[in-house]
């Protein structure tokens, strides 16, 4: 098991900045996710660490030692790619037994080692399968089972799940993270899809612009998000525009409504602008009866559109501090319809102000 | 995700009656269009065959002008040295060209565009210009011109534009970053995944292209004879020239020749392919 830092790496493009100073530290047996919009720097960053592309500065640091100057096929690193990478005139176990046979070892312990990783991955009896008579989860599978054979130091995936069947993403996602708990591998993961990132890491890193926004577990990274990008990109966010009325009791007032901040750091002068955020998920809305008035606490507010998400249903709104999104039970939105009219309710404690980036002013919020 | 690779046995699934129907929509004139095709190129066979089996006396055989090439010293002794120059180009141009367009796909794929430039030059410039444009250097290294390997260094280049299509075509077929960086992840190095992974890969294209190589230096005439050696289709030439039915049989022979280079090396090209494929689903 290993340990790898990435520090300060850069790497451009020409005018394009692919990796800005990008800092990350993997602990031992650890799943760090890195988790970013297209083109933020995910695969490059990873492909420094594989040793396929070089930084123009930093370093990356494996246990201890710095690995740039060592060439890919010396860093004994596993490497399970997006697009399908299994050599097609082997078959599955050929594959598996691939970085073995470069190792001289013997053809049984080769043999055994394959089969061993082939049963891991649920793959046994493909063994004799050529890549072309494998569905493409099956051949994620047969590339993860090859990468793992080497027994490397870390195990890297670039978005390896991306072009698979939504449902065969779910359940090998859950697999790759079954088999990395049981090996206790270092593993880095690259995805843009924040549900998988969330669902098998320890800790996920979201990236944007070429650098870390914020580094934490899913559960801190989901309920406190620390810059408006990493709120807006994980999960889905409602967006209120207000003016601070009172700052040492953090009231803001969006439109008629009046708020109160929970984080004791918002500090904000009187008539501030600001932004807070809530999830969808701690709006709550109550039916009003025809003619009826919200009660204390409440505001009013009409339906625009309902979206069946499962158990929930995601219902739009048109209120008075502007259009906002409010996740229901399934069951409950079977008696709303469109322009029927709500009281809403927002869960003040799960209020917050995000800067717009701690260190840079360049997040972008959509 | 669907991948169905194309299978051989797909037809014989096909019902009969479904059969039936297929080719009651091939249009007559489509037929008639192949049968036209076929006669153009069968009949000079046909008349090459028919030809070289007349002119005998009475008491020969139907074969006469047959073994008469086949007791000729000098018949096999040319053909063996053609098949050798052929054998000892295509030795020359995979060991040239495969690492060749291998590096220039993996690592210069900028230079891809001025490879197809450069390779089209044999085509465009006809052996003859060559030849004489080659003149002084050859006979400045005139005591290299004696030996008949020397050809298969002029047929290096005839063949070039060949075999370059070829391996371009097979090298774009796969993806060759991927299976590049996978191997060298895997701790192989470059020469070794050439080897391993790169060249079994590309076996259907070394072996057109080689078939093609082949064909071209068993079959050239202007050079050889022109630096004077003497080659298969030079000793052709000479025989066609004096014995008519004896030369007809000859080009004969040598028609069977390539269909048979062409059949072992289709054969060698598919037998690597397994099974028919299976189409999968997720
Ligand atoms: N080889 C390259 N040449 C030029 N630009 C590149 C190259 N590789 C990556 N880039 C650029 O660097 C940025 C980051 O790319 P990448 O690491 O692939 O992002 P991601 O994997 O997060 O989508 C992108 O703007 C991309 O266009
Ligand atoms: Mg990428």
């Amino acid at each position: 098991m290993s340990t790898v830092e990435l520090r300060d790496l850069r790497r451009t493009f020409g005018s394009v900045v692919a990796l800005d100073n990008l800092d990350l530290d993997i602990r031992s047996g650890e799943f760090v996710s890195m988790l970013g919009p297209s083109g933020c720097g995910k695969t490059t960053a990873l492909r420094i660490v594989a040793g396929f592309e070089w930084p123009d500065s930093g370093a990356v640091i494996v246990d201890g030692q710095d690995v740039l100057g060592q060439p890919a096929n010396k860093r004994n690193m596993g490497m399970v790619f997006q697009s399908y990478s299994l050599f097609p005139n082997m078959t599955a176990q050929q594959n598996v037994e691939f970085g073995l046979r470069v190792r001289k070892q013997s053809h049984e312990r080769r043999a055994k080692r394959a089969s061993e990783l082939l049963d891991l991955v649920g793959l046994a009896s493909a063994m004799s399968r050529y890549p072309r008579q494998l569905s493409g989860g099956q051949q994620q599978r047969v590339a993860l089972a090859r990468s793992l054979a080497i027994e490397p130091k870390v195990l890297l995936l670039d978005e390896p799940l991306s072009a698979l069947d939504a449902k065969v993403r779910v359940q090998l996602r859950e697999e790759v993270r079954r088999i990395q708990l049981e090996l206790g591998i270092t593993t880095l993961y690259v995805t843009h899809d924040q549900e998988e990132a969330l669902s098998i890491s320890d800790r996920v890193a979201v990236m944007s612009a070429g650098r870390v926004e914020q580094l934490g577990t899913p559960a801190q990274i989901y309920s406190g998000p620390r810059t408006a990008f990493v709120a807006n990109f994980v999960g889905t966010m409602n967006k209120l525009e207000g003016v601070v009325m009172s700052s040492e009791d953090r009231v803001v007032s969006c439109g008629p409504i009046k708020v109160i901040v929970p984080d004791p750091t918002f500090i904000h002068a009187v008539g501030e602008n600001v932004e807070l955020y809530i999830r969808p998920e701690d709006v709550a809305i109550e039916l009003l009866p025809v003619g009826g008035s919200p009660a204390p606490g409440y505001f009013e507010g009409r339906v625009t559109s309902l979206t069946f998400l499962g158990p929930v249903t995601r219902v739009g709104l048109r209120t008075d501090i502007g259009a906002l999104l409010a996740d229901v039970s399934s069951a409950v939105a079977l008696n709303l319809a469109a322009d029927a009219p709500v009281a809403v309710q927002l869960n003040a404690s799960s209020l917050r102000s995000l800067d717009a980036s701690p260190e840079s002013q360049s997040a972008p919020v959509s | 995700m669907a991948q169905v690779s194309a299978s051989p046995a797909a037809p014989a699934a096909l019902s009969s009656h479904r059969l039936r129907r297929v080719r009651s929509r091939v249009p007559v004139w489509h037929l008639l269009w192949l049968l036209v095709a076929a006669i153009f190129f069968l009949l000079p066979i046909y008349s090459v065959v028919q030809f070289s089996l007349e002119g005998t006396l009475p008491g020969q055989g139907v074969f006469h002008w047959y073994e008469t090439v086949f007791d000729d010293p000098m018949f096999r002794s040319t053909f063996w040295l053609s098949i050798q120059i052929s054998l000892e180009t295509v030795a020359v141009s995979l060991l040239l060209m495969v690492p060749t367009v291998f590096w220039i796909h993996l690592r210069l794929p900028r230079l891809r565009p001025v490879m197809d430039l450069i390779t089209i030059l044999p085509f465009v410039v006809p052996p003859i210009v060559l030849i004489v444009g080659l003149a002084p250097m050859l006979r400045k290294f005139s005591w290299l011109i004696v030996r008949p390997e020397v050809l298969a260094l002029i047929y290096v280049v005839f063949a070039l534009p060949f075999l370059y299509r070829a391996l371009d075509a097979g090298l774009r077929a796969i993806d060759l970053r991927t299976l590049v960086e996978a191997a060298e992840s895997l701790g192989s190095s470059i020469p070794g995944t050439l080897l391993r992974v790169i060249l079994p890969n590309l076996r259907a294209a070394i072996i057109g292209g080689s078939l093609l190589t082949v064909a071209i230096s068993m079959g050239e005439f202007t050079v050889a004879s022109l630096l004077g050696f003497f080659t298969f289709p030079v000793y052709t030439y000479e025989i066609a020239t004096s014995t008519a039915y004896e030369g007809v049989a000859l080009s004969f022979i040598s028609f069977i020749f390539v269909w048979a280079a062409m059949l072992a090396l289709y054969l060698l090209g598919s037998g690597g392919r397994g099974a028919a494929g299976v189409a999968i689903t997720d």
